[in-house]
C-alpha cells in the first residue's frame, strides 16, 4: 500500500503537468503572428468560428461564408490592419461567440488560468511525493505498541517454534 | 491527518463551486439565442448595386432620416418565403411614410436571386452583396435576418428568422413614434 501511493501520486502529477503543458502550447501556437500573408490570414481565421457551421473555425470550414471571411481577413491584413482589429470587427458584428478562444475576462479567464493552476498543483504534488520518499522510514506504530517479551516468554516461544519446525520436518 | 482532511475538503468545495458556477452560467444561457450586438449602435454603412443589373444602387448613408428595414435573404431560403407576405404588406403600407425596405441577398448567386425576384415580382429593392461583406458586417449567421434601422442610422431591432406582420408593424410604429417625438 505504501509503495503504490507515491507511484499513483507521481502519475497524477505527470498527467497534470502534461495537461498544463498541452494547454499552454495550444495557447501559444494559436497566437502566432508571423509568416506569409496567407499564413497570417489562416491564423486569424483559425481563431474565429464559421458563423453558419457548428464548431468549425473559419479557417477549416468549406462553407462559402467561411471562404468569404478568409478572403476578407486577407484583404484587411494586406491593408495593414492588425489581427486584433480584424477580430474586434467580427466580435462587433457577431458578438464574442464568434471567437473560438474564450475572452480573457470573467468566466472566460478560467481556461486561461487553468494551465498555470494545474501546473502549480502538479508541482506541489511532486514536491509532497518526493518529500515523503526522501523521509526516513518511521518505526511501525504496531511494533511500538507490541508488548516486549520477557526472557521466559522468549524461551517458551523458541521452544514452541522448534517443536513446530520438528513437526514440519 | 488533519491537514489532509482539510485539503481534501477544500478541494471538494472548490471543485463543486467551480462546477456549479460553470453549469449555472452554461445552463442559464440559451445556445440558440444569438446576441444582437449591433442593436443600439450605428448600422454598418453599405453601398450596393441592385441585383437586377440596371445599375441602380442603394447607399445606407443616403437614407439618413428614413426608417430602413434591411432584410437578408436568399432564393434557396424556404423560411424567407414564409415572411414575404409580411414584408410585402409593410412595403405597401409604409412606402410613402418614410420607410424604405431593402433586401440584401446573402450566400446566393446573382443569377438565382434575380430569377427568384422576377418570378415572385418582389417590388422592393434587392441588392447584391459580393463577398458577403455587408452580411458579415451585420453579423448574419442564418437566414432570414431583418434589421430595423432608425432615422438616426442606429440599429433598433434585429429579427432572427422569418418576421410576421405583427412584429413588423410593431417595430415600424415604434420607430415612427420615436421619429415624431
Amino acid at each position: 500500500m505504501t509503495g503504490r501511493l507515491p507511484l499513483a501520486g507521481l502519475a497524477l502529477a505527470a498527467a497534470l503537468l502534461a495537461a498544463a503543458a498541452a494547454l499552454a502550447f495550444a495557447a501559444i501556437s494559436s497566437s502566432g503572428n508571423s509568416g506569409t500573408l496567407e499564413q497570417r490570414a489562416h491564423a486569424v481565421a483559425a481563431t474565429l468560428k464559421c458563423p453558419v457551421c457548428h464548431d468549425l473555425s473559419a479557417a477549416d470550414s468549406p462553407a462559402p461564408v467561411a471562404q468569404q471571411m478568409r478572403a476578407q481577413i486577407t484583404e484587411e491584413l494586406r491593408a495593414g490592419r492588425t489581427p486584433d482589429q480584424i477580430r474586434a470587427d467580427f466580435v462587433g458584428a457577431y458578438g464574442e461567440w464568434i471567437l473560438l478562444s474564450p475572452p480573457q475576462q470573467g468566466l472566460g479567464l478560467l481556461p486561461w488560468l487553468a494551465p498555470g493552476l494545474l501546473g502549480m498543483a502538479g508541482l506541489a504534488l511532486v514536491a509532497v511525493t518526493l518529500r515523503r520518499w526522501s523521509r526516513p522510514h518511521e518505526a511501525d506504530p504496531t511494533d511500538a505498541a507490541a508488548p516486549q517479551l520477557t526472557a521466559a516468554d522468549r524461551r517458551l516461544l523458541d521452544k514452541a517454534l522448534a517443536a513446530a519446525r520438528g513437526e514440519v520436518d | 491527518m488533519g491537514w489532509r482532511r482539510w485539503t481534501a475538503l477544500a478541494a471538494v468545495v472548490v471543485g463543486v463551486g467551480l462546477t456549479a458556477l460553470l453549469l449555472g452560467s452554461g445552463l442559464g444561457h440559451d445556445p440558440n439565442r444569438l446576441p444582437a450586438t449591433l442593436v443600439g449602435r450605428q448600422a454598418p454603412d453599405f453601398d450596393l448595386q441592385a441585383i437586377d443589373g440596371g445599375g441602380q444602387r442603394a447607399h445606407l448613408a443616403a437614407l439618413h432620416g428614413e426608417v430602413v428595414i434591411l432584410n437578408f435573404w436568399a432564393s434557396w431560403c424556404v423560411a424567407c418565403q414564409t415572411e414575404e407576405p409580411a414584408l410585402r404588406d409593410a412595403f405597401e403600407r409604409y412606402r410613402d411614410r418614410g420607410v424604405t425596405l431593402i433586401g440584401v441577398s446573402f450566400q446566393d448567386s446573382a443569377t438565382d436571386a434575380r430569377a427568384y425576384a422576377a418570378s415572385r415580382r418582389i417590388p422592393w429593392m434587392l441588392l447584391d452583396d459580393p463577398g458577403s461583406r455587408t452580411g458579415l458586417a451585420y453579423g448574419v449567421s442564418g437566414l432570414p435576418e431583418t434589421y430595423f434601422i432608425a432615422r438616426d442610422g442606429t440599429v433598433s431591432y434585429k429579427a432572427v428568422g422569418p418576421v410576421n406582420q405583427a412584429l413588423v408593424n410593431q417595430q415600424l410604429r415604434r420607430l415612427q413614434a420615436e421619429g415624431a417625438a
